[in-house]
Protein backbone atom coordinates (compact mmCIF):
# COMPACT_ATOMS: atom_id res chain seq x y z
CA UNK A 1 0.00 0.00 0.00
CA UNK A 2 3.01 2.46 1.52
CA UNK A 3 6.67 3.00 1.93
CA UNK A 4 7.49 5.16 -0.99
CA UNK A 5 6.08 8.52 0.60
CA UNK A 6 8.78 10.81 1.82
CA UNK A 7 8.23 13.84 3.75
CA UNK A 8 8.78 17.06 3.22
CA UNK A 9 12.05 18.95 3.70
CA UNK A 10 10.22 20.61 6.71
CA UNK A 11 9.39 17.31 8.37
CA UNK A 12 11.47 15.97 10.83
CA UNK A 13 13.02 12.76 11.99
CA UNK A 14 10.15 11.78 13.75
CA UNK A 15 8.17 11.61 10.21
CA UNK A 16 10.59 10.53 8.48
CA UNK A 17 11.57 7.42 10.35
CA UNK A 18 7.18 6.67 10.49
CA UNK A 19 6.75 7.25 6.95
CA UNK A 20 9.10 4.84 5.40
CA UNK A 21 7.53 2.30 7.69
CA UNK A 22 8.54 -1.33 5.56
CA UNK A 23 5.76 -3.25 6.25
CA UNK A 24 5.26 -7.10 6.01
CA UNK A 25 4.17 -9.03 3.37
CA UNK A 26 1.28 -11.54 4.29
CA UNK A 27 2.58 -14.85 4.48
CA UNK A 28 2.19 -18.12 2.07
CA UNK A 29 -1.10 -19.15 2.95
CA UNK A 30 -2.98 -16.54 4.45
CA UNK A 31 -4.98 -15.97 1.70
CA UNK A 32 -6.81 -19.06 2.29
CA UNK A 33 -6.90 -19.03 5.95
CA UNK A 34 -8.79 -16.23 5.97
CA UNK A 35 -10.95 -17.92 3.24
CA UNK A 36 -11.08 -20.91 5.72
CA UNK A 37 -12.65 -18.32 8.49
CA UNK A 38 -15.08 -16.84 6.29
CA UNK A 39 -16.35 -20.31 5.25
CA UNK A 40 -16.53 -21.72 8.54
CA UNK A 41 -18.48 -18.12 9.65
CA UNK A 42 -20.96 -18.72 6.50
CA UNK A 43 -21.06 -22.68 7.32
CA UNK A 44 -22.12 -21.44 10.94
CA UNK A 45 -26.05 -21.66 11.62
CA UNK A 46 -27.38 -18.34 11.72
CA UNK A 47 -28.12 -17.33 15.71
CA UNK A 48 -31.08 -18.59 17.19
CA UNK A 49 -33.42 -16.00 18.20
CA UNK A 50 -34.39 -14.59 21.26
CA UNK A 51 -37.66 -16.71 22.13
CA UNK A 52 -39.39 -13.23 22.79
CA UNK A 53 -42.87 -15.31 22.19
CA UNK A 54 -42.27 -17.03 25.38
CA UNK A 55 -40.01 -15.15 27.35
CA UNK A 56 -42.92 -12.08 26.90
CA UNK A 57 -46.22 -13.35 29.18
CA UNK A 58 -42.58 -14.30 32.29
CA UNK A 59 -41.24 -10.47 31.77
CA UNK A 60 -45.24 -9.27 32.26
CA UNK A 61 -45.67 -11.06 35.21
CA UNK A 62 -42.00 -10.33 36.81
CA UNK A 63 -42.43 -6.78 36.30
CA UNK A 64 -46.13 -6.89 37.81
CA UNK A 65 -44.64 -8.80 41.27
CA UNK A 66 -42.08 -6.18 41.45
CA UNK A 67 -44.15 -3.19 40.49
CA UNK A 68 -46.65 -4.53 43.01
CA UNK A 69 -44.25 -4.87 45.63
CA UNK A 70 -43.00 -1.58 44.72
CA UNK A 71 -46.04 -0.32 45.27
CA UNK A 72 -47.20 -1.85 48.57
CA UNK A 73 -43.02 -0.81 50.26
CA UNK A 74 -44.43 3.00 49.33
CA UNK A 75 -47.59 2.91 51.00
CA UNK A 76 -46.53 1.55 53.67
CA UNK A 77 -43.33 4.08 53.74
CA UNK A 78 -45.52 6.91 53.16
CA UNK A 79 -47.66 7.63 56.51
CA UNK A 80 -43.65 6.71 58.26
CA UNK A 81 -42.07 9.38 56.34
CA UNK A 82 -45.11 12.08 57.31
CA UNK A 83 -44.76 10.97 60.86
CA UNK A 84 -41.42 11.48 61.06
CA UNK A 85 -41.38 14.65 59.04
CA UNK A 86 -44.11 16.09 61.25
CA UNK A 87 -43.09 14.90 64.58
CA UNK A 88 -38.84 15.13 63.91
CA UNK A 89 -37.44 13.31 67.14
CA UNK A 90 -35.86 15.77 69.86
CA UNK A 91 -32.25 16.53 69.56
CA UNK A 92 -30.15 18.09 72.60
CA UNK A 93 -28.67 21.08 71.70
CA UNK A 94 -25.22 19.11 72.55
CA UNK A 95 -26.00 16.68 70.01
CA UNK A 96 -26.70 19.11 67.34
CA UNK A 97 -23.08 21.08 67.97
CA UNK A 98 -21.74 17.63 67.54
CA UNK A 99 -23.75 16.88 64.45
CA UNK A 100 -23.33 19.84 62.59
CA UNK A 101 -19.41 19.44 63.27
CA UNK A 102 -19.66 15.78 61.74
CA UNK A 103 -21.86 17.70 58.72
CA UNK A 104 -18.86 20.05 58.54
CA UNK A 105 -16.03 17.20 58.41
CA UNK A 106 -18.35 15.43 55.83
CA UNK A 107 -18.73 18.25 53.44
CA UNK A 108 -14.71 18.51 53.68
CA UNK A 109 -14.23 15.03 52.72
CA UNK A 110 -16.50 15.12 49.72
CA UNK A 111 -14.94 18.89 48.39
CA UNK A 112 -11.17 17.03 48.87
CA UNK A 113 -12.28 13.83 47.28
CA UNK A 114 -14.22 15.99 44.17
CA UNK A 115 -10.37 17.90 43.70
CA UNK A 116 -8.87 14.95 44.10
CA UNK A 117 -10.72 12.97 40.97
CA UNK A 118 -10.92 16.34 39.00
CA UNK A 119 -7.29 16.66 39.22
CA UNK A 120 -6.41 12.72 38.14
CA UNK A 121 -8.85 13.22 35.56
CA UNK A 122 -6.83 16.18 34.11
CA UNK A 123 -3.64 14.67 34.74
CA UNK A 124 -4.85 11.35 32.77
CA UNK A 125 -6.09 13.34 30.05
CA UNK A 126 -2.83 15.60 29.79
CA UNK A 127 -1.05 12.22 29.23
CA UNK A 128 0.95 12.76 31.56
CA UNK A 129 0.15 9.77 33.76
CA UNK B 1 -19.82 6.93 -29.31
CA UNK B 2 -18.04 3.45 -28.37
CA UNK B 3 -15.73 4.01 -24.85
CA UNK B 4 -12.53 4.91 -24.97
CA UNK B 5 -10.08 2.27 -22.90
CA UNK B 6 -10.07 4.33 -19.85
CA UNK B 7 -13.95 3.87 -19.68
CA UNK B 8 -13.55 0.30 -20.25
CA UNK B 9 -11.24 -0.16 -17.73
CA UNK B 10 -12.48 -1.68 -14.42
CA UNK B 11 -11.37 0.45 -11.05
CA UNK B 12 -10.55 -1.82 -8.07
CA UNK B 13 -13.55 -0.06 -6.51
CA UNK B 14 -15.84 -1.65 -9.49
CA UNK B 15 -14.45 -4.95 -8.57
CA UNK B 16 -15.22 -4.24 -4.86
CA UNK B 17 -18.66 -3.04 -5.56
CA UNK B 18 -18.89 -6.52 -7.91
CA UNK B 19 -17.61 -8.88 -5.42
CA UNK B 20 -20.03 -7.44 -2.65
CA UNK B 21 -22.57 -7.80 -4.64
CA UNK B 22 -22.17 -11.01 -5.49
CA UNK B 23 -21.37 -12.29 -1.59
CA UNK B 24 -24.86 -10.58 -0.77
CA UNK B 25 -26.31 -12.44 -3.26
CA UNK B 26 -25.02 -15.89 -1.37
CA UNK B 27 -21.57 -16.27 -2.93
CA UNK B 28 -19.17 -16.79 -0.43
CA UNK B 29 -16.12 -17.65 -2.68
CA UNK B 30 -16.24 -13.96 -4.11
CA UNK B 31 -15.08 -12.52 -1.13
CA UNK B 32 -11.72 -14.08 -2.40
CA UNK B 33 -11.33 -11.29 -4.53
CA UNK B 34 -11.92 -8.79 -1.45
CA UNK B 35 -9.04 -10.70 0.31
CA UNK B 36 -7.15 -10.74 -2.93
CA UNK B 37 -6.79 -6.64 -2.98
CA UNK B 38 -7.10 -5.80 0.41
CA UNK B 39 -4.76 -8.91 2.41
CA UNK B 40 -1.97 -6.38 1.98
CA UNK B 41 -2.96 -3.11 3.12
CA UNK B 42 -5.13 -4.63 5.87
CA UNK B 43 -2.31 -6.66 7.03
CA UNK B 44 -0.04 -4.16 7.42
CA UNK B 45 -2.36 -1.40 9.40
CA UNK B 46 -2.64 -4.53 12.13
CA UNK B 47 1.35 -4.56 12.03
CA UNK B 48 1.70 -1.01 12.75
CA UNK B 49 -1.35 -1.58 15.36
CA UNK B 50 0.78 -4.05 16.76
CA UNK B 51 4.60 -4.49 15.50
CA UNK B 52 3.88 -8.66 15.90
CA UNK B 53 3.69 -10.39 12.71
CA UNK B 54 1.08 -13.48 14.03
CA UNK B 55 -0.83 -11.13 15.36
CA UNK B 56 -1.14 -9.08 12.89
CA UNK B 57 -1.82 -11.94 10.31
CA UNK B 58 -4.99 -12.92 13.52
CA UNK B 59 -6.26 -9.59 13.39
CA UNK B 60 -6.49 -8.48 9.68
CA UNK B 61 -8.15 -12.49 9.57
CA UNK B 62 -10.43 -11.23 12.47
CA UNK B 63 -11.00 -8.21 10.24
CA UNK B 64 -12.15 -9.73 7.29
CA UNK B 65 -14.52 -12.34 9.12
CA UNK B 66 -16.11 -9.11 10.31
CA UNK B 67 -16.30 -7.48 7.21
CA UNK B 68 -17.78 -10.73 5.59
CA UNK B 69 -20.48 -10.70 8.40
CA UNK B 70 -21.19 -6.66 8.38
CA UNK B 71 -20.85 -6.53 4.75
CA UNK B 72 -24.58 -5.71 4.19
CA UNK B 73 -23.83 -2.42 6.32
CA UNK B 74 -21.82 -0.80 3.80
CA UNK B 75 -23.36 2.04 2.41
CA UNK B 76 -22.30 3.22 -0.87
CA UNK B 77 -21.88 6.51 -0.33
CA UNK B 78 -18.32 6.44 0.89
CA UNK B 79 -15.55 4.01 -0.41
CA UNK B 80 -15.42 -0.10 0.10
CA UNK B 81 -11.63 0.85 1.04
CA UNK B 82 -12.97 3.75 3.76
CA UNK B 83 -15.83 1.44 5.07
CA UNK B 84 -13.19 -1.50 5.55
CA UNK B 85 -10.26 0.31 6.88
CA UNK B 86 -12.80 2.19 9.82
CA UNK B 87 -14.05 -1.51 10.70
CA UNK B 88 -10.74 -2.70 10.78
CA UNK B 89 -9.37 -0.19 13.09
CA UNK B 90 -12.46 -0.66 15.29
CA UNK B 91 -11.38 -4.53 15.30
CA UNK B 92 -7.79 -3.74 16.18
CA UNK B 93 -8.78 -1.63 18.76
CA UNK B 94 -10.80 -4.15 20.42
CA UNK B 95 -8.66 -6.56 20.24
CA UNK B 96 -5.53 -4.70 21.73
CA UNK B 97 -7.35 -3.59 24.38
CA UNK B 98 -8.51 -6.84 25.60
CA UNK B 99 -4.64 -8.10 25.00
CA UNK B 100 -2.46 -4.62 24.94
CA UNK B 101 1.08 -5.06 22.92
CA UNK B 102 3.63 -3.04 25.20
CA UNK B 103 2.75 -2.34 28.65
CA UNK B 104 6.21 -0.08 29.11
CA UNK B 105 5.83 3.22 29.39
CA UNK B 106 7.03 5.74 27.15
CA UNK B 107 9.62 7.07 29.29
CA UNK B 108 11.16 3.19 29.69
CA UNK B 109 11.72 3.57 25.98
CA UNK B 110 15.75 4.18 26.16
CA UNK B 111 16.50 7.16 23.49
CA UNK B 112 18.98 5.53 21.02
CA UNK B 113 22.55 5.69 21.55
CA UNK B 114 25.24 7.93 19.77
CA UNK B 115 25.39 7.13 15.90
CA UNK B 116 29.44 7.67 16.32
CA UNK B 117 29.43 4.78 18.83
CA UNK B 118 27.79 1.77 16.52
CA UNK B 119 28.06 1.07 13.05
CA UNK B 120 25.75 3.33 10.85
CA UNK B 121 23.02 1.00 9.78
CA UNK B 122 22.91 -0.42 12.68
CA UNK B 123 22.19 2.72 14.60
CA UNK B 124 19.77 3.49 11.94
CA UNK B 125 17.61 0.58 12.67
CA UNK B 126 17.96 0.83 16.07
CA UNK B 127 16.98 4.30 16.24
CA UNK B 128 13.90 3.68 14.06
CA UNK B 129 12.64 0.70 15.97
CA UNK B 130 12.70 2.81 19.33
CA UNK B 131 10.71 5.19 17.45
CA UNK B 132 8.29 2.22 16.61
CA UNK B 133 8.30 1.26 19.81
CA UNK B 134 7.90 4.29 21.66
CA UNK B 135 4.37 5.24 19.12
CA UNK B 136 3.11 1.59 20.83
CA UNK B 137 3.32 3.40 24.09
CA UNK B 138 1.72 6.32 23.67
CA UNK B 139 -1.74 6.66 25.01
CA UNK B 140 -4.77 5.12 23.27
CA UNK B 141 -5.79 8.71 22.12
CA UNK B 142 -2.71 9.87 20.52
CA UNK B 143 -1.69 6.58 19.21
CA UNK B 144 -3.98 5.71 16.68
CA UNK B 145 -4.05 9.25 14.99
CA UNK B 146 -0.33 8.59 14.48
CA UNK B 147 -0.83 5.01 13.11
CA UNK B 148 -3.09 5.71 10.62
CA UNK B 149 -1.49 9.16 9.12
CA UNK B 150 1.66 7.59 8.76
CA UNK B 151 -0.46 4.24 7.22
CA UNK B 152 -2.43 6.75 4.96
CA UNK B 153 0.72 7.83 3.84
CA UNK B 154 0.36 11.50 5.62
CA UNK B 155 -3.60 11.97 4.62
CA UNK B 156 -4.99 13.43 7.32
CA UNK B 157 -8.58 13.04 6.02
CA UNK B 158 -8.42 9.66 5.34
CA UNK B 159 -7.03 9.07 9.05
CA UNK B 160 -9.79 11.01 9.75
CA UNK B 161 -12.07 9.25 7.91
CA UNK B 162 -10.94 5.64 8.94
CA UNK B 163 -10.81 6.82 12.95
CA UNK B 164 -14.31 8.35 12.55
CA UNK B 165 -13.35 12.01 13.86
CA UNK B 166 -13.07 15.42 12.43
CA UNK B 167 -9.86 16.62 10.78
CA UNK B 168 -9.29 18.80 13.39
CA UNK B 169 -9.36 16.40 16.24
CA UNK B 170 -7.55 13.98 14.38
CA UNK B 171 -4.56 17.05 13.50
CA UNK B 172 -4.91 17.94 17.31
CA UNK B 173 -4.28 14.47 18.60
CA UNK B 174 -1.62 13.96 16.35
CA UNK B 175 0.19 17.23 16.89
CA UNK B 176 0.00 15.94 20.69
CA UNK B 177 1.22 12.40 19.52
CA UNK B 178 4.54 13.86 17.75
CA UNK B 179 4.81 16.28 20.18
CA UNK B 180 5.38 13.32 22.78
CA UNK B 181 7.64 11.71 20.49
CA UNK B 182 9.83 14.92 19.58
CA UNK B 183 10.21 14.85 23.68
CA UNK B 184 10.97 11.53 23.81
CA UNK B 185 13.41 11.85 21.44
CA UNK B 186 15.06 14.99 21.49
CA UNK B 187 18.43 14.21 20.29
CA UNK B 188 17.07 12.69 16.78
CA UNK B 189 16.39 15.70 14.93
CA UNK B 190 19.95 17.31 15.95
CA UNK B 191 21.80 14.57 14.69
CA UNK B 192 19.49 13.35 11.92
CA UNK B 193 21.15 14.22 8.83
CA UNK B 194 18.69 13.29 6.38
CA UNK B 195 19.47 12.70 3.16
CA UNK B 196 17.08 13.36 0.46
CA UNK B 197 16.66 10.73 -2.23
CA UNK B 198 15.83 12.19 -5.76
CA UNK B 199 13.26 8.93 -6.35
CA UNK B 200 11.34 10.52 -3.41
CA UNK B 201 7.82 12.26 -4.02
CA UNK B 202 7.03 15.14 -1.34
CA UNK B 203 3.77 14.13 0.58
CA UNK B 204 0.12 15.16 0.32
CA UNK B 205 0.12 17.29 3.58
CA UNK B 206 2.45 17.60 6.58
CA UNK B 207 1.75 18.87 9.86
CA UNK B 208 3.36 21.25 12.40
Amino acid sequence: MRSSVAPAMSSDAIDRILAFDEGIEPSFGFQAATMERVRAAAAMPEPIPFPWRRAVPGLVLAAGVFGWGAGEAVRYALPEARQILLNPPAISPASARGLEAAGWVALALAVSFCSWILSVRLVRRSSLL
Amino acid sequence: MSPTPIDAQETPGDRDLEDVERVLAGDVAAFEGIVGRWRGPLLNMAWRYCRDRGRAEEMAQEAFVRAWRGLAGWRRESRFSTWLFALAANVFRSELKRFPTVDVPIEEIDEPASEADQHEAAAERGRNESVRKAVLALPQRYREPVILYYFHEMDVSAAARTMGVPEGTLKARLARGRELLRKRFPKLNERSAWRQSSTLHPPKEVLP
